[in-house]
């Protein structure tokens, strides 16, 4: 009589629910710390907001500051900044990084020290890092303005005063800073390729270069992938560096949308315009984190 | 009761020096020294996360003369009528500079003013005009005697507003007008730009200031490579120390002028009771207290800076405490010019900037870099409606 089973929720759907239950202070965290934040900052970006002018109020202004800020050229000007950077920056990263990786890996004693040193760019605070570039491009005996004066003797340039060439540190120093953190990533999916295909391949007289682009470079993809993806999305909001470096000038060459979001904000109190371009910075860099993930997919199934 | 303010090195120490004897004669009020960044944006930007979310602390807060209007306008910091302040012996452009809406929100502290710093060494006397100045310069870098003719701050911050505001006054232009218009994109301004660029293609300034800010122009002095240097009165007190190359072998003049009136930008520290202090009162006595002539003297002893008090250039209450004999550092700020008194200041400036480093790096020419300039500050007067002055 009382050996009938209840019939209760499946296993499955238990251990659904206790998922649920224990996910909950980490989902809670997430939507305190990401989703509260992000829905606040577009909430001011629909309202004329200026800490300035309190006798204005703060009318609703629906998406007058998003055409605004698509009409406004310092705006436009900084996404092309960003865009021109993070593809020079990330670019440089990949092929550096990769050539770290094969040549870590071919070493056959004292990977650990070598993954060490390669590693200590990156340890360094980021802030740090522009102020030692900023020093080695000073026009007050920097090391490479007395460098190039050496090679080309006369040649005087103020590498931070140039638009083009206040360029050039930044990307570098980006580079230098984060080549580690891709190499480490490109090591990891080297270290995951299983040498016997390199094995085969040269006993069928493969050459190195053939065994490098048809067998490690397509197994590497996924780790590619990953560094690509965060790299990119880094480099996108980058601020830190170009803040210290070269503070976006000279006028405007260097001016990234962060930084022109953070002046919008905190220095002209333009708060609905600056979180309005906050917003745009966060969509550029979801879509492309949408776009890098759907790319990254179907590599995975395929392993 | 808190204080914040810049506590750095010996203007630091005196700072502290008075607040703890001012804490002595009020043992009823403890007195907080905040320390804030020596960054002048850094600060800005810390006051305002303050300030915005309503903190009572900082009670008394060393402001920027540029901030007075915005923080006025915002409602941070309280109008001062109430306290019956006694304004008659201050210089009436730092008055103005602290006024919004005809009343005064913070009480002058400091005075600064751009000065031309000189070798004595190497010249007879200053030069009364820009073109004396180039000639010197020109003279002196052929003799080989310095590397750099005149160094200032050229990098694209608030610094090279002061710079261009002198110059301008020295041509005989203006940022705003009396109505409160642009006038930016003016024939003399045009002709002020058109000039200090001239001079970093001539190489009597060196491209070089095109990123340097006060400290790097100092340097340049000290170390003996420049002839004359555009500084504030700081700079004296540090370049007469021992290890400066110049020590006992410049010294400082009004900026030349060339064809206007020769100015100085006028700028400076002032103090203000935060709005939403929970002791009004006392932080007004500690604002009274610093302000007082005594603690000035002391302070124009001690770290060679100006008081913003008139009445003490007279007779020889600072004879030789500062750079420059008291009677000319007087006259000096006299004839200062305030940057545009409005709540939008900063916006407007970093407009300014803009243009004036892109005409500087040789992206604009001086007359579209102002008529660029003038287009984007006459949107932002129409947009915040502040166009014709106080709304």
């Amino acid at each position: 009589v009382s050996g009938r089973v209840r019939p209760g929720p499946t296993l499955e759907r238990r251990e659904a629910r206790l998922a649920w239950l224990l996910m909950t202070p980490a989902l809670g965290v997430l939507v305190i710390l990401a989703a509260g934040p992000l829905l606040a900052t577009i909430w001011e970006s629909l309202f004329r907001h200026d800490l300035r002018l309190p006798w204005l109020g703060r009318p609703f202004n629906g998406l007058g500051h998003y055409t605004a800020a698509l009409a406004d050229p310092r705006f436009r000007e900084a996404l092309l900044h960003t865009a021109g950077f993070t593809i020079a920056s990330v670019g440089l990263e990949l092929v550096f990084g990769l050539l770290l990786a094969l040549a870590m890996d071919a070493l056959l004693r004292l990977r650990g020290l070598a993954r060490v040193i390669v590693l200590l760019p990156w340890a360094l605070p980021t802030v740090v890092a522009a102020l030692v570039w900023r020093f080695l491009f000073d026009s007050q005996g920097g090391l490479a303005g007395r460098a190039l004066d050496a090679v080309v003797p006369g040649a005087d340039v103020e590498w931070l005063a140039g638009p083009i060439s206040a360029w050039v540190p930044t990307v570098l120093a980006d580079g230098w800073k984060t080549t580690p953190f891709v190499a480490l990533l490109m090591l990891a999916g080297l270290q995951g390729i299983d040498r016997s295909l390199d094995e085969a391949a040269r006993l069928d007289g493969a050459s190195a270069w053939r065994r490098f682009a048809h067998i490690t470079l397509p197994l590497l993809r996924p780790a590619i992938v990953v560094a690509l993806v965060f790299r990119t999305l880094d480099a996108f909001r980058v601020f830190d560096l170009v803040f210290v470096l070269t503070g976006g000038g000279p006028g405007t060459s260097t001016e990234v949308v962060s930084l022109y979001a953070f002046t919008s904000l905190l220095q002209h109190l333009r708060f609905g315009y600056g979180s309005a371009l906050s917003v745009i910075v966060f969509l550029v860099g979801f879509t492309l984190a949408i776009v890098y993930v759907r790319a990254l997919g179907p590599a995975r199934e395929a392993r | 009761l808190t204080f914040s303010g810049s506590v750095l090195g010996a203007e630091g120490a005196i700072v502290r020096r008075q607040i703890e004897r001012f804490a002595s004669l009020h043992r009823d009020l403890p007195v907080d020294i905040r320390v804030t960044p020596d960054s002048a944006d850094a600060r800005h930007q810390l006051y305002v996360q303050w300030l915005n979310a309503w903190a009572p602390e900082p009670d008394v807060l060393q402001l920027d003369v540029i901030w007075t209007p915005e923080f006025a306008a915002a409602g941070w910091i309280l109008p001062l009528d109430r306290f019956a302040p006694d304004t008659g012996d201050f210089f009436p452009a730092t008055l103005a500079a602290n006024t919004w809406q005809g009343r005064l929100f913070a009480v002058p502290w400091l005075v600064d003013v751009g000065m031309l710093y000189w070798r004595t060494d190497l010249l007879a006397g200053p030069p009364a005009t820009f073109d004396d100045l180039v000639g010197a310069a020109r003279g002196a870098l052929a003799a080989g005697s310095v590397s750099q003719g005149l160094v200032w701050q050229g990098a694209r911050y608030e610094g090279l507003v002061c710079v261009f505001v002198e110059h301008l006054a020295a041509f005989g232009g203006r940022i705003l007008d009396d109505r409160g218009a642009v006038a930016v994109d003016s024939p003399e301004a045009i002709r002020a730009l058109a000039f200090m660029r001239q001079a970093i293609d001539d190489r009597v300034v060196p491209r070089a200031v095109l990123t340097w800010q006060e400290e790097q122009t100092r340097f340049a002095f000290q170390n003996g490579e420049a002839l004359f240097l555009r500084n504030w009165p700081y700079a004296a007190t540090l370049m007469n120390r021992a290890g400066s190359a110049v020590a006992g072998r410049f010294a400082a003049a009004p900026m030349p002028s060339a064809g206007g009136v020769p100015a100085a930008a006028l700028g400076g520290a002032q103090l203000a009771v935060n709005a939403r202090s929970r002791h009004p009162e006392a932080a007004w006595r500690l604002v009274a207290y610093l302000t007082a002539p005594e603690q000035l003297i002391e302070r124009a002893r001690a770290a060679g800076q100006f008081p913003a008090r008139r009445g003490l250039y007279e007779g020889d209450a600072l004879a030789g405490a500062l750079p420059v004999p008291p009677e000319d550092a007087r006259r000096i700020i006299e004839r200062a010019v305030p940057r545009p008194v409005t709540p939008i200041y900063t916006e407007l400036s970093s407009v300014l900037q803009v243009h004036l480093h892109r005409a500087l790096t040789d992206q604009e020419s001086p007359e579209d870099a102002l008529a660029n300039a003038a287009r984007g500050m006459r949107a932002i007067l129409e947009r915040t409606g502040l166009g014709g002055g106080a709304p």
